[in-house]
């Protein structure tokens, strides 16, 4: 059991229940990080994060079973549309519910866990020295201003109204 | 040339999935309490608003708070239950939980479908706009940075772009190399930058709410969440659209970010590269970083 570490991964049963385990444990906290921040209540916002759960399930599910090569975030993102749109029977449920989750409460959750993380990369960061850090700097701020004045151009041209 | 930068992806792919799949990382109950108590903490401290002058304010949400506590606590010497090993558990249980951030943003996608009719061209132009970072080349350049240049500015350098460049150059090449310093110090350094670069921005350039929202899917789940957070809280009332928006941009900036890189942004950063570096090229700085 040891020296499997390098046979391709199969997504066994255990596995499975691993994921399962990990969301439950993440959606423990955000709710209970949702509650402290927002207000809301525990029960509601638990089901919410526990349909998000099933949906990231799925789609990291298929991604691994089904023989495609597209990534669960495509999975996901298509389930969470489809579920969401209006006129779908379950479009009502799981709006009412998702919506008393945060965002905001996710993204916190998910960053600690960033956090520790990226601690891994830290020597790693600092040989690298100060001119390597100032071009990644300017390349994150003009991704994001590149995207965010050409959206602002097309957007006033096709006359959206702020 | 299409299946290639694939195959590499999987590797990242296999690599965190044997760390959540064949140990038990939901029983590290080091990783998971001590992350229990950064958002306990974070969300008590709440949002707080340092204003620099009358009208502008810096906003510190707690996003900030739990990632830079988290970094804080791999890195203090008496915090010795969050080590290598948790990192590594949270490296790869951050890549199932990305899958929740990102139903979070489908659903509220699904909700304001219609919206998707109406911004079509803005969203998919938007995409465009992440060229941009090839203006980075001619600066890189005069910082002395030779062939690493290629690799560092012709995109924001995460996992995709990182296999693309690998693919094209080969994992020992300076492009390569290049394109790794970016991935290294954009996972230290790019969630914090951006989350004040963007509450900056907010305060100081008059665009449009929806083009802050798509600006925000820069290709990486956790830059897009820091760049979220301020958003939403600059424009209450607008949450489900901005959601969305962010949601679609971050879906096109997978599907369709990664083949503007391949068949635009990679070339046309070479050949400006071919064309500047005589003129504007220094020294090499890299044959063994100084100090």
């Amino acid at each position: 059991m040891v020296e499997l570490i390098d046979e391709p991964v199969d997504v066994s049963t255990h596995g499975v229940f691993n994921w399962i385990l990990l969301l439950t444990i993440f959606s423990v906290i955000t709710v209970i990080g949702n509650f402290i921040g927002y207000g809301h209540p525990l029960a509601d916002s638990f089901i919410g994060m526990g349909i998000l759960a099933l949906i990231t399930l799925i789609g990291v599910w298929l991604e691994r079973k089904l023989p495609l090569d597209i990534s669960s975030i495509i999975y996901i993102s298509v389930i969470g549309i489809f579920i969401a749109f209006p006129g779908v029977p379950t479009s009502e449920t799981v709006l009412y519910y998702v919506s008393k989750v945060e965002l905001l409460s996710i993204v916190t959750v998910f960053l600690a866990y960033v956090g520790i993380g990226m601690g891994k990369s830290w020597d790693e960061f600092k040989a690298l020295g100060w001119r390597a850090i100032i071009v990644t700097m300017l390349v994150i701020a003009s991704t994001y201003f590149g995207s965010a004045i050409v959206a602002h151009i097309v957007l006033v041209m096709t006359g959206v109204p702020a | 040339m299409k299946d290639n930068p694939e195959q590499v992806e999987h590797i990242y792919r296999e690599k965190t999935d044997k760390r959540i799949l064949k140990k038990n990382p939901w029983r590290d109950y080091r990783l998971h309490g001590t992350v229990l108590i950064l958002v306990v903490i974070a969300e008590l401290i709440g949002t707080q608003k340092i204003p620099i002058t009358e009208d502008v304010a810096i906003t510190i949400m707690p996003l900030i708070y739990t990632i830079v506590l988290g970094l804080a606590f791999y890195l203090a010497k008496p915090i010795t239950w969050i080590g290598r090993k948790q990192a590594r558990i949270a490296e790869g249980a951050m890549m199932l939980f990305i899958g929740v951030l990102i139903a979070k943003l489908a659903v509220s996608s699904g909700q304001s479908i219609h919206l998707i009719f109406t911004m079509g061209p803005a969203l998919i132009l938007q995409e465009v706009g992440h060229l941009a970072t090839i203006l980075v080349l001619p600066i890189a350049l005069f910082l002395g940075f030779k062939e690493e240049a290629i690799g560092m500015t012709n995109s924001i350098g995460r996992e995709p772009n990182v296999a693309v460049v690998v693919d094209r150059y080969g994992f020992n090449s300076p492009e390569s190399r290049g394109v790794f310093a970016i991935f290294i110090i954009g996972t230290v350094i790019g969630t914090i930058f951006i989350s004040f670069l963007v509450t900056l921005s907010l305060s100081f350039l008059p665009l449009h709410p929806y083009a802050f929202a798509m600006a925000s899917g820069v290709g990486s789940a956790s830059m897009n969440a820091a760049a979220i957070g301020p958003t939403l809280a600059a424009f209450p009332g607008m949450e489900s659209q901005i959601e969305a928006f962010a949601g679609f941009s971050n879906l096109l900036s997978f599907c369709v970010g990664i083949y503007i890189v391949i068949f635009i942004a990679l070339p046309l950063t070479e050949r400006m590269y071919r064309w500047l570096e005589p003129k504007i090229g220094k020294d090499s700085i890299t044959k063994k970083e100084e100090d």
